[in-house]
């Protein structure tokens, strides 16, 4: 059988979490809304890698199916981002979220 | 799979295939009465087969679904507040440009979304309940095809949504590290059972219940309310106010039963703060509003407030059944008065503008009397006035957080109701002014959606004075819960 080492359960899940924070900082530090969508997507992969982590630890399928749900679910919700996103660009003339302040909040 | 969970299951498949139906019928016909016609009638099938269906609950269909009556309750309102979302929605829809016809698809789903939430303890099936509901409000709110508003406030909920649903999952990754299951009872058991793993599990707890604030929008996480009320349609509002919220709650109780409550002191104790903070913010922020969708969102955050004191309720074992039995009943009493609020809003409303600003509410009862006598019963509601259902729920809350000894909590309930009474009188206060001139032109009042306002508000004032039905009801839902 395979003598290499094996990756202890921490590091993966402080990469996880160190994916989580830079995805979550650049939700929060970029204005372009295209931008917005790939650090969104970079959270959710960064659980993604956390749940696959699980699943090895454990030595069970559920890890990987939460990924692939998790995958999916990114599928939609950037389906829908794009959508926005044409809107945006035919409405505001720019993707900066900061140009849509109307509403005020 | 055999037949008894087929029947337990009656009201979801009902609802699924509907809308597969629904979304051929479009592919064929486009025709905005007839697609507003068909969604209502497959919400109010799905909920008549939630009579069938209770012969065989509780019960518990493959590890990630658990059908029970407390289920079921939960199931009901959401589907009452669909259809009523479905009425004001071809109201506010008509003769406004572009198809209207999946905007209807898109809220069948949302529904379909939120009564997948709230049965199930499994991590998986939960996050597909809550991203079918949140994914499918992305496009709704984002949908009139005029105007910045609505793009803008479906931008924002898009992004914040997002994040608040990724902090959910890292949270419920790290659970799953340290306990090995997807169902809830592990997580909340783990805290004891796993030393070792404790400091995942605290912050997974955390994470996720940080989330669940979010999409209850509780201080300090309610940043986004008013701008995505404000912005979005009107029955829109009016849906997240009510199914969005109703379905996390509902996933909330079945978290802290399913385990041994919370009984970790940093949890409790944040999320008191939470509570008080949502009660007294939200209160003070709708005292500043000119805007009425913008006072219904802090209205909200506060009435979420309260009902975190039902929550808490369940931290002290001994009352965990009147701690469930005053949640549903206020979940109830918040639905019918935000969803008569919002219909009014909807029933304002030209085709142009929603009803936002309050000057579209001033000398009220000197143009359309009827309406401001229901708006006046489901505001004095909201403030909790005795003979309303507002009053019968405040309390039962004020029972639970009694017996549970939570004085600070029930303090700040005191103060957000007394704060809450000055900016409900408020708008009441304007809708007795007499109009300088009567050249506002008004559409004519759409008789369907009048008629479900009329039946909300004598549901407030029905339930105010003979609350009994609804605290049978209750009951039995709470007597029926499995798992």
């Amino acid at each position: 059988m395979n003598t290499a080492t094996v990756v202890p359960i921490e590091h993966v899940l402080v990469l996880a979490a160190v994916l989580f924070t830079l995805g979550l900082t650049g939700v929060l530090v970029r204005r372009n809304f295209l931008f917005l969508l790939i650090s969104l997507e970079i959270m959710m992969n960064a659980c993604g890698l956390a749940f696959v982590a699980g699943g090895a630890r454990w030595a069970q399928a559920d890890g990987q199916i939460m990924y692939m749900l998790i995958l999916t679910l990114a599928a939609a919700e950037v389906a829908v981002g794009l959508g926005l996103v044409l809107q945006l660009e035919r409405r505001f003339g720019n993707l900066d979220i900061d140009a849509a302040n109307e509403l005020n909040g | 799979m055999n037949s008894a969970d087929f029947l337990a299951m009656l009201p979801h498949l009902v609802l699924g295939v509907a809308i597969v139906l629904l979304m051929l019928v479009i592919a064929f016909i486009r025709n905005h009465a007839l697609t507003a016609t068909l969604t209502a009638l497959s919400m109010l099938a799905s909920l008549l087969a939630i009579g069938p269906s209770l012969e065989a609950l509780p019960r518990q269909v493959t590890p990630l679904y658990i059908f029970d009556a407390f289920g079921a309750y939960f199931t009901g309102l959401i589907l009452i507040a669909g259809i009523c979302t479905v009425v004001f929605s071809y109201r506010y829809l008509q003769g406004r440009r572009g198809d209207p016809d999946e905007y209807y698809l898109l809220l069948a789903i949302a529904t379909f979304g939120a009564i997948t939430m709230v049965e199930t303890t499994h991590f998986a099936a939960f996050l597909l309940g809550l991203e079918i509901l949140s994914i499918s409000l992305y496009v709704l709110i984002a949908y009139p095809e005029e105007g910045h508003v609505p793009l803008e406030a479906g931008v924002k909920y898009l992004v914040l949504s997002g994040v608040a649903s990724t902090t959910i999952l890292f949270g419920l990754a790290l659970l799953y590290n340290a306990t090995g299951s997807m169902a809830f009872q592990a997580a909340e058991r783990a805290l004891t059972d796993q030393p070792n793993y404790e400091v995942y599990v605290v912050a997974g707890n955390m994470l996720v219940f940080g989330g669940l604030a979010f999409k209850l929008s509780l201080v300090p996480f309610h940043m986004w309310t008013p701008d995505v009320y404000q912005g979005a349609p009107a029955p829109i509002s009016g849906f997240i106010a009510t199914v969005s919220k109703g379905a996390v709650v509902a996933l909330v109780y079945r978290y802290l039963i399913g385990g041994d409550g919370l009984d970790n002191d940093a949890l409790v104790t944040a999320l008191s703060a939470i509570a008080i903070a949502s009660m007294v913010i939200g209160n003070l922020l709708a005292l500043m509003q000119r805007d009425f969708k913008r006072i219904l969102a802090y209205s909200s955050i506060a009435h979420l407030g309260y009902l975190m004191i039902a929550l808490l309720a369940i931290n002290a074992l001994a009352t965990l059944d009147f701690a469930v039995e005053a949640g549903l009943i206020y979940l109830a009493a918040y639905f019918a008065m935000t969803l008569a609020a919002f219909g009014i809003v909807t029933l304002l409303s030209s085709s142009e503008q929603d009803a936002g600003d309050l000057e579209y509410y001033e000398g009220l009862f000197w143009r359309q009397p009827w309406v401001a006598g229901v708006l006046t019963i489901t505001l004095l509601s909201l403030a909790g006035i005795p003979m309303t259902v507002g009053f019968i729920a405040k309390f039962y809350l004020f029972g639970a957080g009694i017996e549970g000894s939570m004085y600070t909590l029930l303090w700040a309930l005191i103060v957000g109701s007394a704060i809450g009474i000055f900016y409900y009188l408020r708008v009441i206060f304007i809708m007795t002014h007499r109009p300088e001139s009567t050249l506002r032109n008004e559409r004519p009042v759409a008789r369907g959606a009048f008629a479900v306002i009329c039946l909300l508000g004598l549901t407030v004032l029905a339930f105010g004075v003979y609350p009994t039905p609804l605290i049978v009801l209750v009951g039995m839902a709470i007597s029926g819960m499995g798992g």
